[in-house]
C-alpha cells in the first residue's frame, strides 16, 4: 500500500453552509441596473440612428462576389445593427466566462447556489447569443446580400449556441440533481476552452470562400461612445435579468427546501431504544414499552400552531418546537 | 491475525479504542441543496460485527452504504475504517474494503477467470492466479472458469461477484440488497457462501428482508429519512418487538 | 492471510490492465468493430445513393476530404456510444471504482481503446470510400499525407468522446444526448482536419495554408482539450 492517495483536500467539513436567498449587494443594484440598462440601450438606440455618423466600419475592400451577389463598398443603414451586435456578442461571452467561473466553484465546494449561479448565466448567455445571431444575421443579409455564410464570428457564435442548447439538454436528461450540477459544471468549462479556439480556427484557415471583413483602424469618436453606452446598458440589462432569473430558481429551491422540511420527521419522531454511541443515554423507554405504543406522544407545546410561522417582516419561517429536526438553512435567515 | 478478530462477547482489555470499531461514523451528512441523504450520523462497528442496515425506501440506507464504501462524497462528517479516514487516505481506505451489490460488477463478456484476474491484478494482489484458482474453489465455479459470464445464471454470476468483491482479501465487506433476483437456492447458497468467508471479517448490509437479515445480524441499525433512529447490538433486541417496531417506523416513512 | 499484503500496481501498470481488459473483451466479441465497421459500409452506400445521380457534376475530389471525415464523425459516434454502456449495465465502472488508483486512468485507458478501434475502423473505411468514390479520378501525390490528419482528429476525437460518453452514460437517452455534445464540441478540430484532409486529397498549391495551419491548430486542440478532460475526469467519474 503506497501513500499515493493522502490529499488533503481543503473542504468545507461539519459547518453547514450558509445558503444566501435572493440578496446581498448583487440583487441590491438588479432594480437600479434594469432601469439604467433600459435608459442607457434606449439612448443608445437614438445615438445609433441620429448621432454617430455613419461610416464605412464594417465594408468589403472593394468589390467581392459572395454568393451569387456582387457585393459593393456599402454605407447601408444595416451598419448600424453593428451598434447593438457587437454589444451583445460581448455580454454573451462574458456571461459564458461567468457560468464555467462559477462552474469551477461548483466542483470546488459542491454546493448548490453556485450551480445555480452558473445555471442562470448559461441562461443569459444563451439569450445574449440568439440576439447576436439574429443582429449578425441581419447584417450578414444586408451586407452581403447572403442569409448564411461560414464567416468566422459567425460559424462560432453557431456552435456557441449549439453548446448551451446542449448544455440545457444535458441539464434535462440528468436526474439525480448533484449529478446534473457536475455534468453541467464540466460541460460549462468544456465550452469555455472550446469557443476561442472555434474562432481561432476559422479565423485563422483561410477560407476561399469568402472574403474576410476587414475593420481598418479604431472606431471614430461617436461610433465608440455608442458602441460603449449600449455595452453598458446591456451589460446592466443582462446583471439584472441574471439576479432576476437566479431568483426565480432560488425561489423554486426554496420550495422545494420548504416541502422537504414540512415532509421531515426528525428521528426524535420515530419510536426509538437507541442507546446513543456518542451521546450519554437518556432513559429510554424499553423496546417493548415503545412496539406497544406507537407514537411517542410527549405533550406539544406548540399544539394547534401551523407548522410555519409569519414573521414580522413577512418571511416564513418554521414555527420551533414544532418540528424539532434540522432545517435546511435557507429557511433561517 | 486470525485470532484477533474473531468476535468475543468481551473485547480483550489492552486494545487500543480505535482498533476496537472496525467502523467509526462521526457526524455524516449528505446534503445536495434541500434535499439531506444523510442528516448527521454517527455510530461505531465493532471488529468482526456484522450490521443490517433496515429502513423504509429513501431513507437513505444505500447513500450511507456508499459513503462508507467511498463511492460517494460526504458533505460533512467522517468515516474511519480501521483506524484509516477515508477522506484523508482514501486509496488506502479502498484496499480494506470489498462491496457486494445487487449488480454483479463484472464483465459478461470475459471468462470467470478474467473478470477474477482482472480484478486481482488491479488490486495488486500477490500472485492473482493462485488467489483466483482458491477464490473460485471457494465459490464452487472452479469447472466452469473458462466460460464466459454471458451463459451462467443469476446466482452462479453472484458467487463470481462475492469472490471478486473478496479477491483483495478486505477487513471489510459491505452488502446492498445481495439478494434482489436470486431464487431460493441461490440465496442458500449465498448464505452459505457468506458464513464460509465471514472469517473475522466486518460486515455491513443494507436488506429489505428484515427476517433474514435480523437472522444474520449482530447489531441492527434502523435509518428514517437519513437519520439513524437505533443502533444495537442484537442481544440486546426483543426481536418480536423489533419486528413491530420496523413496521411501525416503515408504515411511518410511507405516510 | 497472505494475500492481504497486496502492493499497490503503479499507474501505468493500471492503465495497461485496464486497456488489457478493453482489448480483450473487444476480441472476444468484436461487437464494437463489427458494428462500427457496418455502419461506415452503410453511410459508404448512403453516401452513393446521394451522389449517384449527380456524380458526373460533383468534384468528389474536393469534397472527398469532407465526406471522409462525416464518415468518421458518424461512425465513431456509435463506437464512443457504446464504451461505456457496458461498463455501466453490470455496474462494472463502480467495481473499478472501489480501486484503489488514479482515476484519470481509466480516462486514459478507455481513450486509448477507443482511439484504437476507431483506428482500425478507419483503416477498412477510408480505402473503401477510396475505392467507390475515388479510384476513377486523379488524386494528388500527396494523397498518404491524409494520414496525418486522420491520426491528430481521432486522437481529440477519442478523448472528448471518451469524456462525453462517460457523462452520458448516466442520462437518458445516452446516444443522442452524446452527439447533442460531441458534435458542437468537436467542431474547430472537425473543421481544421477537414481543411488539411482536402488539403491533402487536392495537393494545393497553398500547402502550408491549408494543410500545416490547420494541423498545427488540430494538434494544439488535442493537447488542450486532453490536458481539460484529464483534469475533469475525476470529477464527472466520481459524481
Amino acid at each position: 500500500m503506497s501513500r499515493s492517495g493522502g490529499s488533503a483536500e481543503a473542504r468545507s467539513i461539519g459547518k453547514p453552509v450558509k445558503l444566501p436567498d435572493a440578496g446581498g449587494w448583487q440583487d441590491a443594484i438588479a432594480v437600479p441596473a434594469a432601469i439604467a440598462g433600459a435608459i442607457l440601450t434606449t439612448a443608445g438606440f437614438l445615438m445609433a440612428f441620429l448621432w454617430a455618423a455613419p461610416v464605412n466600419g464594417a465594408a468589403v475592400n472593394g468589390f467581392e462576389m459572395i454568393g451569387d451577389t456582387v457585393v459593393t463598398h456599402q454605407q447601408l443603414i444595416s451598419q448600424k445593427i453593428f451598434y447593438f451586435h457587437m454589444p451583445a456578442a460581448i455580454v454573451s461571452f462574458f456571461s459564458l466566462v461567468m457560468a464555467a467561473f462559477y462552474g469551477v466553484r461548483f466542483l470546488m465546494t459542491r454546493e448548490q447556489r453556485f450551480d445555480t449561479c452558473s445555471r442562470a448565466l448559461m441562461e443569459i448567455a444563451l439569450l445574449f447569443v440568439i440576439m447576436t445571431m439574429i443582429t449578425g444575421d441581419l447584417w450578414t443579409r444586408f451586407e452581403w446580400g447572403v442569409w448564411w455564410t461560414w464567416e468566422p464570428r459567425l460559424t462560432t457564435y453557431l456552435i456557441l449556441m449549439l453548446i448551451v442548447i446542449a448544455y440545457f439538454v444535458l441539464r434535462n436528461a440528468v436526474d439525480e440533481p448533484e449529478k446534473r450540477a457536475t455534468f453541467a459544471s464540466v460541460v460549462s468549462i468544456i465550452a469555455l476552452v472550446d469557443v476561442p479556439i472555434c474562432f481561432m480556427v476559422t479565423r485563422l484557415i483561410p477560407s476561399s470562400v469568402h472574403p474576410v471583413v476587414l475593420r481598418e483602424g479604431g472606431m471614430s469618436f461617436d461610433m465608440g461612445v455608442t458602441v460603449l453606452v449600449v455595452l453598458i446598458g446591456m451589460l446592466c440589462l443582462g446583471h439584472a435579468l441574471y439576479r432576476l432569473r437566479f431568483r426565480a430558481l432560488r425561489l423554486s429551491e426554496r420550495m422545494e427546501a420548504l416541502k422537504e422540511a414540512l415532509d421531515e420527521r426528525p428521528a426524535s419522531h420515530y419510536p426509538s431504544n437507541v442507546q446513543p454511541t456518542i451521546a450519554p443515554p437518556v432513559a429510554t423507554p424499553s423496546i417493548t414499552e415503545l412496539a406497544n405504543d406507537p407514537l411517542p406522544d410527549e405533550p406539544d407545546p406548540d399544539e394547534g400552531k401551523p407548522a410555519t410561522a409569519v414573521r414580522p417582516n413577512g418571511e416564513l419561517r418554521p414555527n420551533k418546537g414544532r418540528i424539532k429536526g434540522e432545517y435546511p438553512t435557507c429557511l433561517l435567515r | 491475525m486470525t485470532a484477533k478478530h474473531v468476535r468475543t462477547t468481551t473485547p480483550p482489555l489492552p486494545i487500543p479504542p480505535a482498533s476496537l470499531s472496525a467502523i467509526s461514523v462521526r457526524g455524516v451528512s449528505k446534503v445536495f441543496g434541500a434535499r439531506r441523504a444523510l442528516d448527521d450520523i454517527s455510530f461505531d462497528v465493532p471488529e468482526g460485527a456484522f450490521v443490517s442496515i433496515f429502513g423504509p425506501n429513501g431513507a437513505g440506507k444505500t447513500t450511507l452504504l456508499r459513503v462508507l464504501a467511498t463511492l460517494a462524497r460526504p458533505t460533512s462528517g467522517q468515516v474511519v475504517l480501521e483506524g484509516i479516514d477515508t477522506k484523508e487516505e482514501p486509496d488506502q481506505a479502498r484496499a480494506l474494503l470489498g462491496l457486494i451489490s445487487h449488480a454483479p460488477m463484472v464483465y459478461p463478456d470475459l471468462t470467470a477467470e478474467e473478470n477474477l484476474l482482472f480484478y486481482a491484478e488491479m488490486y495488486g494482489v500477490q500472485d492473482p492466479k493462485a488467489r483466483v484458482n482458491e477464490l473460485l474453489d471457494a465459490v464452487g465455479l472452479a469447472h466452469r472458469r473458462h466460460d464466459t459470464l454471458r451463459t451462467f445464471s443469476r446466482g452462479m454470476t453472484q458467487r463470481v461477484a462475492i469472490a471478486r468483491a473478496l479477491v483483495h482479501d478486505p477487513r471489510i465487506v459491505f452488502l446492498d440488497e445481495p439478494y434482489s433476483g436470486l431464487d431460493p437456492y441461490a440465496v442458500d447458497v449465498f448464505d452459505s457462501l457468506l458464513s464460509d468467508l465471514r472469517g473475522g471479517r466486518t460486515f455491513v448490509m443494507v436488506s429489505h428482508d428484515l427476517k433474514k437479515g435480523l437472522a444474520m445480524c449482530s447489531h441492527a441499525l434502523v435509518m428514517a429519512r437519513g437519520q439513524l433512529v437505533s443502533f444495537q447490538a442484537k442481544d440486546e433486541i426483543d426481536t418480536v418487538a423489533f419486528e413491530r417496531l420496523y413496521r411501525q417506523i416503515v408504515g411511518m416513512g410511507v405516510a | 492471510m497472505q494475500y492481504a499484503q497486496s502492493k499497490k500496481p503503479s499507474t501505468w501498470q493500471h492503465f495497461c490492465i485496464l486497456l488489457r481488459k478493453d482489448l480483450r473483451r473487444e476480441f472476444r466479441t468484436r461487437e464494437m468493430l463489427t458494428s462500427m465497421g457496418l455502419y461506415a459500409l452503410l453511410v459508404i452506400i448512403v453516401f452513393g445513393a446521394a451522389l449517384a445521380l449527380t456524380a458526373r457534376g460533383v468534384d468528389i475530389v474536393s469534397m472527398g476530404g469532407g465526406l471522409i471525415w462525416v464518415l468518421i464523425v458518424f461512425t465513431s459516434l456509435l463506437g464512443l456510444g457504446r464504451s461505456f454502456s457496458y461498463e455501466k449495465d453490470q455496474g462494472c465502472i463502480e467495481g473499478v471504482l472501489l480501486v484503489p488508483m488514479d482515476r484519470s486512468v481509466i480516462f486514459l485507458a478507455k481513450a486509448v481503446a477507443n482511439m484504437l478501434f476507431m483506428l482500425v475502423v478507419e483503416i477498412i473505411a477510408v480505402p473503401l470510400f477510396y475505392f467507390f468514390f475515388m479510384t476513377g479520378s486523379e488524386t494528388s501525390s500527396t494523397f498518404l499525407w491524409i494520414i496525418v490528419p486522420l491520426v491528430l482528429g481521432t486522437i481529440g476525437m477519442a478523448g472528448i468522446g471518451t469524456m462525453l460518453s462517460t457523462i452520458t452514460m448516466h442520462t437518458r437517452a445516452a446516444d443522442v444526448m452524446l452527439a447533442v455534445l460531441f458534435v458542437p464540441i468537436i467542431f474547430p478540430l472537425l473543421y481544421a482536419c477537414t481543411t488539411a484532409t482536402t488539403a491533402a486529397i487536392i495537393g494545393s498549391v497553398a500547402w502550408m495554408d491549408y494543410f500545416v495551419i490547420p494541423l498545427v491548430i488540430a494538434a494544439g486542440f488535442d493537447i488542450i482539450m486532453l490536458l481539460v478532460c484529464w483534469v475533469l475526469y475525476d470529477f464527472v467519474i466520481s459524481s
